[in-house]
């Protein structure tokens, strides 16, 4: 199962990673005769596998109709510009969703890696360094800690973010919003770090290096912080679902990334529209996108259960 | 248990004082403000008055001293984008919220508990379904549980689309308010349910299978007890702590996770209030939101922290007895 | 736990999750329609609740502070004008002035008010307060919107009022718009505010806290609560002057209730199960098929009302300080470059992106939907990417580089950006297809979306490259728009509020405007204005594109209706509107 999981991770990590190059479309390319095309679905013609292609039937109502006597091959063997083909369907602007789901993954994934890192790093710093030193600094590293671990994560990314200027061009938002979530995820890593620590700076080995001269940062760099590698992992793989959610909440909300950049929470955005939703479900895509990475760090993350009798 | 009890109070306090004079002073301090709006359409010596009637130039100190002030006196001030008190605004959005919370934590309850104890205690296929059921419960966030079963409902037509109540709903009996509500509940609270259900399914699982392997369980089974009382009995009061403990946890993402779905679901509630409130940098209003959310949250965990400790004897409250 | 109590819980559960079960299904239940009553024609129908949609709170009753649209929705259901300017056929009809005469040389109206009638209160209404409501509107402590509009070369009207029951307005010149300037006029009640005029706090009067048993009428409903965040209920206003034609006193609603929806999405959503028998104003493309299985069923109608009268329209900033240090003020200026852009964009195309096909492509600020005054012989410049290039190259702008766009003889990029407001569907996907069809002559446009408020800022400041905005149309008459249409306008967002015209042709303009303003003879107001549009069309100062089709929701039930394309599009005729079956 967890072997299963992290290739799943991996899987996905790849093809966000590999976006451009898989994606068969530009996140920003419109079809503008082809709002909210459905899904089409690929068969085998021969060897080659091919595609119907779509003609629009009811403007108003946004419905299409399937051409059964034409066939057009997939775009990554041949492009044709007025016959465009939507594995995935197409979303308002008739953009192709399954190639603006492979950027918003690289968008969605890169800011929670991002921020995911900047948690660790930072998390682990102020743990360790609490841990190690003990004393005034450690319960103030901590209380600080605690305190913010108190307060519902969505609320205060959203005061933090809302208080900025609510509109900014897309690379001021990828940095502003990974310095709000390194801010709120860094107490998560710190805790138990600097319970490790604690325990750790006792042993025999950093005794030794104290001894033979070795200077705080030193200890806490070569020794302590990679005592706490597994710990580390683990909160990674939980603080990385949390902030693609995080970053999926604040698009939805229109306060993430702008149009036309490809993230999955502006893909969600128009879900707002129930009625959207209900003709054009395929527009629900990066829900499940989400939905997979999730589950597949909870199968990483999840402990065997204790079999009974 | 009364200093226990002064303590936590001392720190809810704390918490709310802290977090609603941090939001009151980061919106403050944030680009904009409720003004701006009517002073496009505004000469520049109106545009000032306008913005000094309202109180916008005072500065920060005394705004916040005569703020503080007002709210131990259970004054919260005056929203300018709704032109009421904060105060009546704020009691009747909590309260939404707080009837979404509490019917989400009773179905997660109702739900994960029994299932939690079947998967403990039992073998077989159903486990195993169980189990994975659990898994994806786990793996489905409010946002996606929420936009799912709007879909859902959309496309049945079995539960009404978003909303709390059907307009128009002025002179409603007790009874036919209530059936409405009932039938705007269930979806909001199902999507925040689903992962709590799951978590509590998981964590009784895991408390009440170690807790059936104790011996005070066997001996009670050598007694003649016959087993499913011995369970309930014996092995599972021993089990609620950790998830009773749980429980305190779990309000923080309560509260993350309302939001969320009042935004998809149109739940006339807290976080819907204080994301209008930011966007219209509307002070008062936002710090009052602040306030009553720590307040609810400090009341949470203290009420989960206090049911831990009277359900199970183990737990002390650091006092001597 | 003993099994007793064990087994007294489960019951108990049972029977609540039973009892709540029951109770769901009788709501459900009730959703369905009442019997309908036998109506013999729709008009007679008398009685029932209407509910619509308003988007935002209003932020006063007060229509002469500020004529808003939930405060112009206010005024409609609880005042009456002097004379009406019917929205559906742009005839001006009596109101509260059963008729009136107009003087040979048509600075005099002498307006005769209707005999009987009363305010909610009981005291009667007469040209007393008809003069009040002019002098609240004038007085500049009111700050009153309506102060600007009715004043002709910047002078005021002047009132009299020989008797109770005459009014004698003396023009300071001629007004074009006729009588029908009348419609702009709300009155208020002299014995209720003349205190606060005199005080100078007209302002503040009808404030949105004010309790309703103070708030009077004159119109078909007055208000009986307002519950903020919620809803404003109107209840039947006995003392409602008007008649039908078979002598039956309006209204033939009983009450008419305004829910307050912010959210489009939620607003749909309530018509479509009933909550809602109308919205405050159209619905969007999208959501025509929507309620189209509704419509076959039977329970919705979806009713055309018209081309819109207003459009979205893209300008350039055309104040020259503004370019004066800029290196593409050689051409960014200059009419051609928009003539180019003109015939850069498929319009066609545009109308089945933006509003899925239902719109018509237009050629200048006037649309087709104001019949009126519309002209058709505006030249239209036709979708021609290759006339669009041979333009730019008369302006030097060709491409010069291994780049894809172009550069004029110094260099300089051929780029700009163009600001439009988040929360717009219609204007966010009209820049985004600017951006793409410009492209394609090589012209590069930066989309920045903002904050309605922050691009308003940028627009007063002339702090901007371009702009892609709408301004609503509130009066098919231009007369009724001089802001707009002359130089020294505030709303001429291309160069606002100049003292002399910066240009001939807008000078050409300014003096064509004082004959739509100010003749009398229709047939010459409608050469002038005519004439206006040709010169707009050659100069292009904005660009219009798509038009779009209005459509409106609204539940079958509802009669009476007479549809217009200016807001409140069902309900200006509220207090002839029926529905059938109760709520």
């Amino acid at each position: 199962m967890t072997r299963r999981a992290a290739i799943m991770l991996v899987a996905l990590a790849l093809f966000a990673l590999l976006a451009p190059w898989l994606a068969p479309y530009q996140a920003g390319e419109a079809f503008s005769g082809f709002l909210h095309a459905p899904p089409m679905r690929p068969h085998l013609d021969g060897l080659s596998p091919v595609v119907h292609p779509l003609v629009l039937a009811d403007r108003l109502e946004q419905r299409f109709e399937i051409d059964s006597s034409r066939t057009v091959k997939l775009p990554w063997i041949e492009r044709d510009a007025a016959a465009p083909v939507f594995l995935l369907g197409a979303d308002d602007f008739g953009r192709d969703v399954l190639s603006r789901l492979l950027y918003g993954a690289r968008t969605s994934i890169g800011l929670a890696l991002v921020a995911t890192l900047g948690a660790v790093l930072i998390g682990a710093l102020a743990g360790a360094w609490a841990g190690y030193r003990g004393g005034w600094i450690d319960e103030a590293i901590m209380r600080v800690a605690d305190f913010v671990l108190v307060l519902p994560v969505i609320y205060v990314v959203l005061v933090l973010r809302a208080v900025l200027p609510l509109v900014l061009p897309p690379s001021t938002v990828f940095l502003l919003v990974s310095w709000i979530f390194v801010l709120v995820g860094w107490p998560f890593v710190a805790k138990g770090v600097r319970a490790i620590v604690a325990v750790e700076r006792n042993r025999e080995y950093v005794q030794a290096a104290q001894s033979l001269g070795a200077g705080p940062l030193r200890i806490l760099a070569v020794h302590l912080i990679p005592a706490c590698g597994g710990h580390l992992l683990v909160q990674a793989t939980l603080l990385l679902p949390a902030f693609i959610l995080a970053e999926a909440t604040l698009s939805f909300i229109g306060l993430g990334f702008p149009d036309p950049i490809a993230s999955w929470g502006t893909m969600l955005a128009g879900a707002g529209n129930y009625n959207a939703v209900a003709r054009f479900p395929w527009t629900l895509a990066p829900a499940v996108a989400i939905f997979a990475i999730v589950l597949s760090t909870n199968l990483l993350t999840s402990q065997p259960s204790p079999r009974n009798r | 248990m009364g200093r226990y009890l002064l303590r936590r109070l001392g720190f809810g306090l704390l918490l709310v004082f802290v977090v609603s004079s941090a939001a009151l002073l980061l919106t403050r301090l944030a680009p904009g403000d409720i003004a701006a709006p009517q002073c496009l359409e505004l000469s520049a010596e109106k545009c000032a008055e306008l913005r000094a009637s309202l109180g916008l130039n005072r500065p920060f100190l005394p705004q916040y001293l005569s703020w503080l002030g007002g709210v131990i006196r259970f004054d919260f001030g005056r929203s300018l984008l709704y032109s009421r008190p904060v105060g009546s605004l704020l009691g009747e959005r909590a309260l939404n919220t707080a009837v979404l919370a509490i019917f989400a934590l009773l179905a997660a309850t109702l739900i994960g508990i029994p299932l939690g104890i079947y998967t403990g205690t039992r073998a077989g296929i159903m486990r195993s379904i169980v189990r994975a059921i659990s898994l994806i419960g786990i793996s489905v966030p409010p946002l996606i549980g929420s936009l799912a079963l709007v879909f859902l409902a959309a496309r049945t037509g079995w539960l009404p689309v978003g909303g709390m109540t059907s307009s128009g709903g002025l002179e409603l009996t007790w009874a036919a308010w209530f059936a409405d509500l009932a039938r705007h509940v269930p979806l909001p609270a199902l999507a925040l349910a689903i992962p709590m259900a799951a978590t509590l399914e998981r964590l009784q699982s895991e408390a009440i299978a170690s807790a059936s392997h104790e011996p005070f369980v066997a001996a009670s089974r050598a007694r003649g007890v016959d087993r499913s009382r011995s369970i309930l009995h014996h092995a599972w009061p021993v089990s609620l702590r950790p998830v009773l403990g749980l429980y305190g946890v779990m309000i923080g993402s309560l509260f993350s996770g309302s939001f969320v779905v009042e935004v998809v679901t149109s739940w006339p509630g807290l976080g819907r209030l204080m994301f209008d409130a930011l966007k219209a940098r509307d002070l008062f209003l936002v710090a009052g939101c602040a306030a009553t959310g720590a307040f609810f949250l400090a009341a949470g965990t203290l009420l989960s922290d206090l049911l831990l400790a009277y359900t199970d004897p183990r737990v002390t409250t650091g006092e001597s007895r | 736990m003993n099994r007793q109590p064990r087994a007294l819980l489960s019951v108990l559960l049972i029977g609540v999750i039973a009892l709540m079960g029951w109770l769901w299904w009788r709501s459900a239940q009730s959703d369905q329609d009442d019997a309908t009553q036998i109506v013999v024609n729709e008009v007679s129908t008398r009685g029932g609740t209407l509910v619509s949609s308003l988007r935002s709170e209003p932020r006063t009753f007060n229509r002469i502070v500020l004529p808003s649209v939930p405060t112009d929705l206010y005024s409609i259901l609880t005042s009456s004008k002097l004379v009406r300017v019917n929205r559906a056929t742009q005839e001006v009809e009596p109101a509260l002035a059963e008729s009136w005469t107009i003087s040979p040389d048509n600075k005099t109206y002498t307006l005769k008010l209707r005999d009987g009638v009363t305010w909610s209160d009981g005291v009667p209404f007469t040209s007393a307060d008809v003069v009040f409501s002019f002098q609240a509107i004038y007085d500049a402590r009111t700050e009153s919107a309506l102060n600007e509009v009715l004043r002709i070369g910047g002078k005021p009207f002047v009132l009299t009022a020989p008797d109770a029951r005459t009014v004698v307005i003396n023009l300071p010149g001629t007004s074009g718009a006729g009588i029908g300037i009348l419609d702009n006029v709300t009155v208020a009640a002299k014995h209720k505010h003349e205190a606060a005029l005199k005080a100078g706090k007209f302002k503040g009067e009808l404030a949105v806290d004010t309790p309703p048993a103070d708030l009077l009428s004159i119109g078909p409903f007055k208000l009986t609560s307002y519950s903020p965040g919620q809803r404003l209920v109107f209840d039947r206003n006995p003392r409602y002057w008007k008649k039908d034609a078979a002598g039956t006193p309006l209204p033939y609603l009983d009450q008419v209730i305004l829910e307050i929806v912010p959210d489009q999405n939620a607003e749909l959503v309530r018509l479509q199960s009933g909550q809602l028998d109308t919205l405050q104003q159209q619905i969007r493309p999208e959501d025509i098929a929507t309620l189209r299985p509704l419509e076959q069923q039977g329970k919705l109608r979806v009713i055309e009302l018209g081309v819109a009268a207003d459009a979205d329209a893209f300008f350039f900033n055309l104040r020259s300080p503004y370019w004066a240090k800029d290196p593409r003020r050689d051409w960014i200026m200059r009419k051609e470059f928009r003539q180019a852009i003109s015939h850069a964009i498929d319009r066609e195309a545009f109308a089945n992106t933006v509003f899925l096909g239902a719109g018509v492509p237009i050629w200048g600020p006037v649309t087709p939907g104001n019949k009126q005054w519309f002209n058709p012989n505006v030249p239209r410049r036709g979708y021609s990417l290759d006339r669009a290039k041979e333009i730019l190259a008369g302006l030097g702008l060709t491409n010069r580089d291994a780049d894809e766009w172009l550069e004029d003889a110094r260099g300089t990029e051929a780029h700009f950006s163009l600001l439009a407001y988040r929360g717009n569907s219609s204007l966010e996907r009209g820049a985004a297809i600017l951006r793409d069809e410009l492209k394609k002559i090589g012209i590069k446009v930066d989309v920045v979306l903002l904050e309605q408020g922050a691009l308003l800022d940028r627009l007063f400041s002339s702090n901007f490259d371009s702009i892609m905005f709408v301004f609503n149309a509130t009066n098919l008459d231009p007369a009724m728009n001089p802001d707009f249409w002359l130089s020294s306008g505030a709303a001429h967002a291309w160069n606002r509020l100049q003292k002399i015209p910066a240009t001939d042709w807008e000078k050409e303009i300014d003096d064509l405007m004082g004959t739509v303003m100010t003749n009398v003879d229709p047939a010459e107001r409608k050469r002038a204005f005519d004439q206006v549009q040709m010169i707009f069309a050659e100069h292009l100062p904005m660009l219009y594109f798509v038009a779009p089709r209005l459509y409106m929701g609204v539940n079958a039930r509802v009669g009476g209706l007479s549809a217009s394309i200016l807001r409140p599009q069902l309900l200006w005729n509220v207090d002839q509107m029926t529905v059938k079956g109760s709520r």
